[in-house]
């Protein structure tokens, strides 16, 4: 059990790294729009857009 | 026979009414010209995924506003440069689009404008229905990329944000990280809790509960420190305004639990709570983040609308196109038809017809001619004039209406909402106790004085009961958005519940607003109804559109008589459609009929009447059903309407409603609302500017999907499907919330009562003080869950 001593901090090392990347994400903008992402995968994508 | 509705918006379609279209090889039906045109470019730009992917029903073209176009403002003024971002040859603006429903709206006007030679980019974010994009102007010019988009029934306006929008989307930000380091951090320390817990039971080292413990604090420390910031601002200032609401126990709950953990870590003794300070700070800010995002949503970005507005200046002989800032009292502008006027004035040449139903509700256009005064956000719908700008800005009809609801907003009565009622006695009441048992069991001489009174505090702890409302709320706000009514501010579920009165304005909210053709007397029905639609093909007076569809005959020599009609030639046979005073100098023996709505006379020129066209505005549909609903659960309604008494009367009869009121003016509406000994109880119901002051002065109010934009920013609630019978459908939920909220306050009191004794007698351990307090907010949340169903 003596292992816990190194497991939780290695885990607390990485949610703050979640939390730093997280915390980047929302500054570069990409939860400026949650209503519509959820959504895009249901959407074909067409690539040669350009007829 | 029930006729499917409409294609693309999903309305009903009026009855004799046969417009169809072949998409995808299926015969589709639409209810208006507008629709099927949308539709059949939809179609033709290989896009009609659209209809299979679409979660809502698309806005009806006919309830589409006229519009000027902004971009060949800034395309040709010194605005440019404010609203374009230049980069070499490629060119960067912002569009505000209006009339995105769900995400396929955003992905349609996306793919069809990609198909465009010389758009770069487009992105369209939802949430704040801006759409970035990069073109090139060498090979696509703005205006015509703006014209794209209103054949897709959508409209779009250059926009810049200004300081409010800027800080709005910071705010944002702060409010989505502080939620999502909340939710991890809840996460993290309930794995250490449940080992905790299970280490209570099972026993456990106390070197390992010490780490654990530690881990706990480590990632509850944020949460507190800066997730729950929000609570004790607020807090701090309910001391400084001795009002005390509910964030004055949540933040003492979060602070002395947090405190006290610590302690007891650091002690060796008694037990952390870190598992309920996250929890429940993370379940508090959810509530307040989707309230705020649905507020948000509401306010569209038509701030800049002023800016963007423009006149046509005369100076001798020249007309010169100059932003609308720039024009002064005194100068003279022509107004061109089916412009809107932005400054009040006097006719000085010519005269037309003025649709006023923005100001006044009256939906028939008033003659005008030279002499008479006409106001600021009316519309000219029928020949070219010229006025004398009298009053600019601030000093505009349209700016007191704004000024009058500024007033009414002042004034508007301060909802007390229950739990912070509550709120208020309870933080007293629990600070006596936890003090009276401190001083009780030190002056009775026991080490463990701290210990109890930390029980007392946390078995008290108010997270049931500061739960109870916000979890219901939540769940009950989610439940409208689905029913398609947007809740922007906290109270109206508690206001609705308690609605014993609506009063509903008429024309928009009631009806379409619009005329339609009711039926037609003729020998030759269909033949009548060919020519009448040829000979307003080219007009844009609000009448027009009852005759919008097309007909085997084109019209020559096409006149509009201002205030009698119009005149044309088809086949080289000149015919008339218009009032009796207009027809009777073809026709002198027609005799009047009485019809409670608009008559029009079809005449031929030295032949005579050929048929009479019978117009009345449309109630939405399902509006009387809902009425009749209404009443039936013991709920007034009244009648409040700018229109005169027999255009009212033409669409609703009086014995629909308690209060029947006509010909109000925004301020003697506002005044009859407050003039009601039970004013707040009443909901308001209204979509147009006259409609605002008593918008915002209600206690409780709902404005239209399709309300001018200071209507929505003012309503507490806006009906996004139009449907009248939805409020109905909202009412009661509100009142089943009402009594989830009811259960949760009982059962967080009744356990309160309990538990509260046992812990001043000290018989409670901290760690069942904990697990009932979290089972107990549990049981909270569960029921509040029960209304999303």
């Amino acid at each position: 059990m003596e292992s816990l001593y190194l497991l939780i901090p290695i885990a607390a090392i990485f949610v703050f790294i979640a939390v730093g990347i997280f915390t980047w994400a929302v500054k570069k903008d990409q939860f400026e729009d949650l209503d519509r992402e959820g959504q895009r995968i249901l959407f074909e994508e067409d690539d040669n857009d350009k007829a | 026979m029930s006729q499917a509705p409409c294609h693309h918006c999903g309305e009903e379609i009026p009855k004799n009414l046969a417009i169809q279209s072949e998409i995808d090889s299926n015969f589709v039906d639409f209810c208006c010209y507008g629709c099927q045109a949308i539709a059949e470019f939809i179609n033709g730009a290989d896009l009609s995924n659209y209809y299979q992917h679409r979660t809502e029903k698309a806005h009806s073209a006919l309830d589409k506003a006229p519009q000027d176009n902004q971009f060949s403002l800034i395309k040709e003024t010194e605005l440019y440069p404010l609203y374009v971002f230049v980069d070499n040859d490629t060119h960067h603006i912002q569009i505000s689009l209006k009339g995105m429903t769900c995400a396929a709206c955003a992905w349609l006007i996306e793919n069809r404008l990609k198909q465009l030679d010389g758009v770069d980019s487009i992105h369209i974010n939802l949430s704040t229905s801006l759409a970035s994009l990069e073109w090139q102007p060498k090979e696509i010019d703005i205006i015509d990329i703006a014209k794209e988009i209103r054949f897709l029934g959508y409209q779009g306006n250059p926009y810049r944000a200004d300081q409010t929008d800027i800080e709005m989307k910071q705010a944002k930000k702060t409010a989505i990280i502080r939620l999502g380091i909340a939710g991890v951090g809840m996460m993290q320390v309930m794995m250490s809790a449940i080992a905790i817990y299970a280490g209570d039971i099972q026993g456990m080292q106390q070197s390992f509960k010490l780490l654990l413990s530690w881990a706990s604090f480590i990632f509850a420390t944020p949460v507190v420190l800066f997730s729950a910031l929000p609570f004790f601002k607020a807090a701090i200032r309910d001391l400084k305004t001795r009002h005390f609401t509910m964030d004055l126990p949540v933040s003492l709950g979060i602070g002395l639990a947090y405190v006290s953990s610590i302690y007891s870590m650091l002690s060796g003794t008694g037990h952390v709570y870190f598992d309920s300070v996250t929890m429940f700070t993370f379940f508090l800010l959810l509530g307040r983040f989707l309230e705020e995002a649905a507020r948000h949503k509401s306010y569209s970005n038509n701030r800049n609308q002023q800016e963007l507005s423009s006149a046509w200046l005369i100076q001798g002989d020249n007309q010169t196109e100059i932003p609308l800032s720039k024009v002064k009292t005194g100068d003279v502008i022509a107004i061109k038809s089916g412009e809107n006027i932005p400054v009040d004035g006097i006719i000085t040449k010519g005269s037309t017809c003025i649709d006023e139903s923005s100001l006044t509700g009256e939906y028939l256009p008033i003659t005008k001619c030279e002499g008479q005064k006409v106001v600021a956000q009316t519309i000219n719908v029928e020949q070219n004039i010229e006025i004398k700008v009298t009053a600019i800005g601030k000093q505009t009809r349209a700016a007191a209406i704004e000024r009058l609801t500024d007033r009414a907003l002042s004034e508007k009565p301060k909802i007390a909402k229950i739990a912070d009622n509550v709120a208020h006695y309870f933080v007293i009441l629990v600070l006596a106790c936890a003090t009276l048992t401190f001083i009780g069991w030190t002056i009775a001489g026991s080490e463990d004085a701290y210990w109890i009174m930390i029980s007392v505090l946390v078995v008290t702890c108010p997270c049931a009961l500061s739960l109870a409302t916000p979890v219901a709320l939540t769940s009950a706000t989610n439940k409208l958005k689905e029913l398609g009514l947007l809740v922007t501010r906290g109270h109206v579920i508690e206001s609705l519940a308690r609605c014993q009165h609506i009063a509903f304005d008429k024309t928009g909210t009631l009806t379409h607003g619009q005329f339609e053709i009711h039926h037609i007397e003729s020998d030759d029905q269909d033949h009548c109804l060919q020519i009448a639609c040829a000979l307003e093909s080219g007009s844009i007076h609000p009448i027009a559109k009852a005759f919008k569809r097309t007909s085997h005959y084109s019209a020559e020599d096409l006149t509009n008589h201002t205030g009698l009609g119009v005149e044309g030639t088809i086949n080289s046979v000149r015919y008339r459609l218009g009032n009796l005073k207009f027809v009777s100098t073809w026709a002198n023996d027609i005799t009047e009929t009485s019809f409670a709505g608009l008559t029009l006379y079809l005449v031929q020129e030295n032949k005579g009447l050929i048929g009479t066209v019978f117009l009345q505005d449309r109630l939405r549909p399902h509006s009387l059903e809902a009425l009749i609903d209404l009443r039936k659960n013991k709920i007034q309604v009244s009648l409040l309407t700018g229109d005169t008494k027999e255009s009212a009367l033409s669409v609703l009869s009086p014995d629909n409603f308690d209060h029947y009121k006509c010909q109000m003016s925004p301020e003697e509406k506002w005044e009859w609302l407050n003039s009601q000994n039970n004013k707040s109880n009443i909901l308001m119901v209204g979509d147009g500017l006259n409609d605002v002051p008593s918008l915002a002065g209600a206690n409780t109010s709902i404005a239209m999907a399709t309300s001018s934009d200071l209507a929505k920013v003012h309503a507490d609630a806006v009906l996004i499907n139009s449907h009248i019978e939805t409020i109905n459908l909202a009412i009661k939920l509100a009142k089943k919330c009402q009594l989830i909220i009811k259960q949760n306050l009982f059962w967080a009191a009744f356990y309160n009562t309990i538990m509260l004794p046992a812990a001043i007698m000290g018989f409670v351990p901290a760690w069942a003080a904990a697990i009932g307090m979290a089972l107990s907010s549990l049981l909270v949340a569960l029921n509040a869950s029960r209304l999303s169903k």
